[in-house]
């Protein structure tokens, strides 16, 4: 460390907009563990898997002797294996339709704690309840016993004399039932759409009651247009949360995304590749790949957004 | 001021704590070898029976040689290879572990095992009482790649108290499939418990049938089969879950993909179940109904004495001569062969073999015992050790198989993409 003259801290005085580099020393000294782990943990690994995967690595033998192999994976990718397609239409199926009905499930109960009554903090906190278990293992493990052929499910419908189906083990319904433990994980953006429901203007529903306006037209011109930025931001994240689905994945297939694939989500597959065949090389392409994947999403998301999010001009206030 | 020396000194710690920590952890390293102590690592894949087991004949060499510890990790079989593989990818893998046929031949081929040929050669590792095709079970290219620990072969095992129940025969030992199908119809139609777990997804039934027609699972480097012949084995199981023989596909499903401990025969979802001789006293603790053992259907020549599992030791060990030591014993003593009994197979060493049997209490492996013992001399030659990629060999046989059980392709279709997915799974052109 340089030995800095002792200096008053309570009278800094400084250039303005111009800080001098002695006093962002200590700042960066306070940063240095977040920097070593952003470094150590994310940022080497990141470089060393795109080296990966130009090469066939297979983690047994050393990386530092691994071959270099140019565009073979990405290639082979793309052109010679099934089942990267295969886990690209499950991971995209499962996205199009679980991300939609989570936001609109976390959207529809947000609306209604949002209202003032007796006990809505409980409410608010038990809807919650589910993601805090979130992407744990151990919910996953409940899922499955529910919905197994004699589980929970179906003996509730069976009490409605409705027959139910194996809903974890046949491959027609397996990634449906996945799709349902996702949904209800909706805690997360229904509280971050609590708290834009809580910043939309009450005069503004005031003035609309006062014109005439019922519920739905006031729902559709006031709150979703006030909202947007709020689902905007709920729809980029949860979508990018929905591609990386995999615990459940894991769980739910013992490992293997079965039934017959049915639920080789694109992370499990690179995981199997990975860990399972030991073809690590190619694993870091299919992860290199999917990183590319998701930011091409998520920057369609943001020019599409342009036309339906509504940003509150700045100056209002 | 007080705030700005307490700043400075919380600087100063912030850096100091993780090198003196990095100090620290480098110390712990070396002090194995300075006072003659050694820690060993030992890594295995089991439920807790073996671990107590194991444990228990571990304890045993520590009490003979108390500078040896052992550093013991254990997990159940999901997981363990994926584990195994990042441990040696960290350059930091166990001394000495359990393997099988799935991964043996990948770790051999890159150098990660030791060869245990010189030990071998001048008698610390002592495989003299091994049956000869036993111990060279762990070889790979000309190297001794881990000890082969415990014989085991082919058992149906099927729920005795079900049969009794409704004065059901058992089956037998050289039934024909037919046959075995035939008898599983009754078993469905009288005890309303369907007879036989469909093992069209289990590689190591498929693969007997397959020595039964004259082919075998590998011919050198290439598959040792053909299209028509999966077809004709697909056929055969969706002929008999036409018939009634086997639980609905997705029951099916579950039997493939859980572990030992929920099989169908234990579940109570099926009469039968296809596994490992050695796999009894698992099974029979998790169910109350009494259990009974025979060979698969067809010629039981067919099967063969194989390795159950090996224990290999880290070429980069730096207890190398120890861990073999440890190997050598929990292989070739007496007593440790009496505490783990039949737990991984019978035991490779045939002098051991007969100690267990005449001592053993455990009346599953007892069964175990004796049902090897009947078909040992009708064993035919085992086969070559399987090739590397055999693990997606076998994961890709379920998938196929399953493909042909929920019906979403003919058995002929399945066939043909399991062909083409086996032969790219060993690198076969």
């Amino acid at each position: 460390m340089s030995p800095a003259p002792p200096r008053e801290p309570a009278v800094v005085r400084r250039a303005p907009g111009r800080p001098r580099r002695r006093e962002n020393l200590p700042g960066y000294l306070f940063l240095s563990p977040w920097l070593l782990g952003l470094a150590a943990i994310t940022a080497i690994p990141m470089l060393l898997s795109l080296y990966l995967s130009f090469t066939d690595y297979d983690v047994l033998t050393p990386f530092t002797e691994a071959n270099w192999v140019g565009w073979d994976n990405y290639q082979r990718m793309f052109t010679a294996d099934p089942s990267f397609w295969h886990s690209v239409r499950v991971t995209v199926t499962f996205a199009l339709i679980a991300v939609p009905l989570k936001l609109a499930a976390a959207l529809g109960v947000a609306l209604l704690l949002n209202r003032v009554f007796r006990g809505v903090g409980i409410f608010r906190g038990l809807f919650y309840l589910p993601s805090l278990l979130g992407g744990s293992v151990a919910v996953a493990i409940v899922w499955v016993s529910m919905f197994n052929r004699g589980g929970a499910v179906n003996s509730l419908l069976a009490v409605f004399g409705i027959e139910g189906a194996p809903w974890v083990s046949d491959p027609k319904y397996a990634l449906q039932t996945l799709m349902l433990l996702a949904i209800w994980q909706f805690g997360a953006p229904m509280v971050i759409f609590l708290a834009g429901l809580k910043q939309v203007p009450v005069e503004l529903y005031e003035a609309a009651s006062v014109d005439g306006a019922g519920k739905w037209r006031q729902f559709k011109h006031i709150t979703l247009p006030m909202l947007s930025p709020v689902i905007f931001f709920n729809l980029v994240l949860e979508t990018i949360h929905g591609f990386q689905g995999f615990t459940s994945a894991f769980v739910l297939s013992n490992g293997t995304g079965g039934p017959v694939d049915s639920t080789l989500m694109y992370t499990l597959n690179l995981y199997i590749n990975g860990f399972v065949q030991l073809d690590m090389g190619y694993a870091s392409a299919m992860a290199w790949v999917f990183l590319v994947a998701i930011g091409l999403i998520t920057v369609v998301l943001f020019r599409t957004g342009r036309f339906w999010v509504h940003y509150s001009d700045s100056e209002g206030g | 001021m007080t705030g700005h020396i307490s700043r400075r000194k919380l600087l100063a710690a912030a850096v100091a704590v993780p090198v003196l920590m990095g100090t620290a952890a480098a110390c712990g390293d070396d002090e194995g070898g300075d006072d003659g102590n050694v820690e060993l690592s030992v890594f295995w894949w089991g439920a807790e029976a073996r671990a107590a087991l194991t444990e228990k004949a571990l304890a045993l060499y520590t009490s003979k040689h108390p500078t040896v510890t052992f550093k013991k990790t254990w997990q159940a079989n999901q997981g363990y290879f994926d584990k195994l593989a990042t441990l040696t990818a960290g350059g930091n893998p166990p001394d000495l572990f359990q393997i099988d046929d799935n991964y043996i031949a990948e770790y051999a081929s890159r150098n990660v095992t030791l060869d245990l040929t010189p030990y071998k050669d001048d008698g610390r590792l002592d495989v003299s009482k091994f049956p000869e095709s036993l111990w060279k079970y762990g070889e790979v290219d000309g190297k001794l790649a881990g000890l082969a620990f415990g014989e085991n072969t082919q058992g149906l095992v099927f729920n005795k108290s079900l049969l009794d129940k409704f004065q059901l025969p058992a089956p037998t030992t050289g039934m024909t499939w037919e046959q075995h199908i035939a008898w599983a119809v009754t078993v469905s139609k009288t005890a309303k418990v369907p007879g036989t777990m469909d093992p069209s997804g289990s590689y190591q039934a498929f693969w007997v049938w397959l020595r039964q027609q004259g082919k075998d699972l590998y011919n050198g480097k290439e598959l040792g089969f053909t299209a028509q012949d999966v077809t004709a084995w697909f056929e055969l199981w969706k002929g008999a879950r036409d018939k009634g023989a086997t639980p609905p596909a997705d029951v099916i499903h579950e039997g493939n993909v859980t572990d030992i401990s929920k099989q169908l025969v234990v579940t109570g979802k099926a009469a039968t179940s296809w596994v490992w001789a050695n796999q009894m006293p698992e099974l029979k603790k998790n169910t109350k109904d009494e259990l009974g053992v025979v060979a698969f259907p067809g010629d039981p020549s067919a099967q063969w004495a194989r390795a159950s599992m090996y224990f290999s030791v880290f070429r980069g060990s730096k207890h190398k001569d120890t861990a073999v030591d440890v190997a050598n014993f929990l292989a070739n003593d007496p007593e440790a062969g009496k505490i783990l009994g039949t737990d991984r197979g019978l035991p490779s060493n045939l002098d051991v073999r007969k100690v267990v049997a005449d001592s053993v209490t455990d009346p599953a492996m007892k069964q175990s015992i004796a049902v090897e013992a009947e078909l040992v001399p009708k064993f035919g030659p085992a086969p070559a050790v399987p090739l590397p990629g055999h693990s997606k060999v076998k994961t890709e046989l379920v998938k196929a198989a399953e493909e042909a059980q929920y019906g979403r392709q003919t058995p002929a279709q399945a066939a043909e993409a399991y062909v083409t997915a086996a032969k790219s799974a060993i690198g076969q052109g």
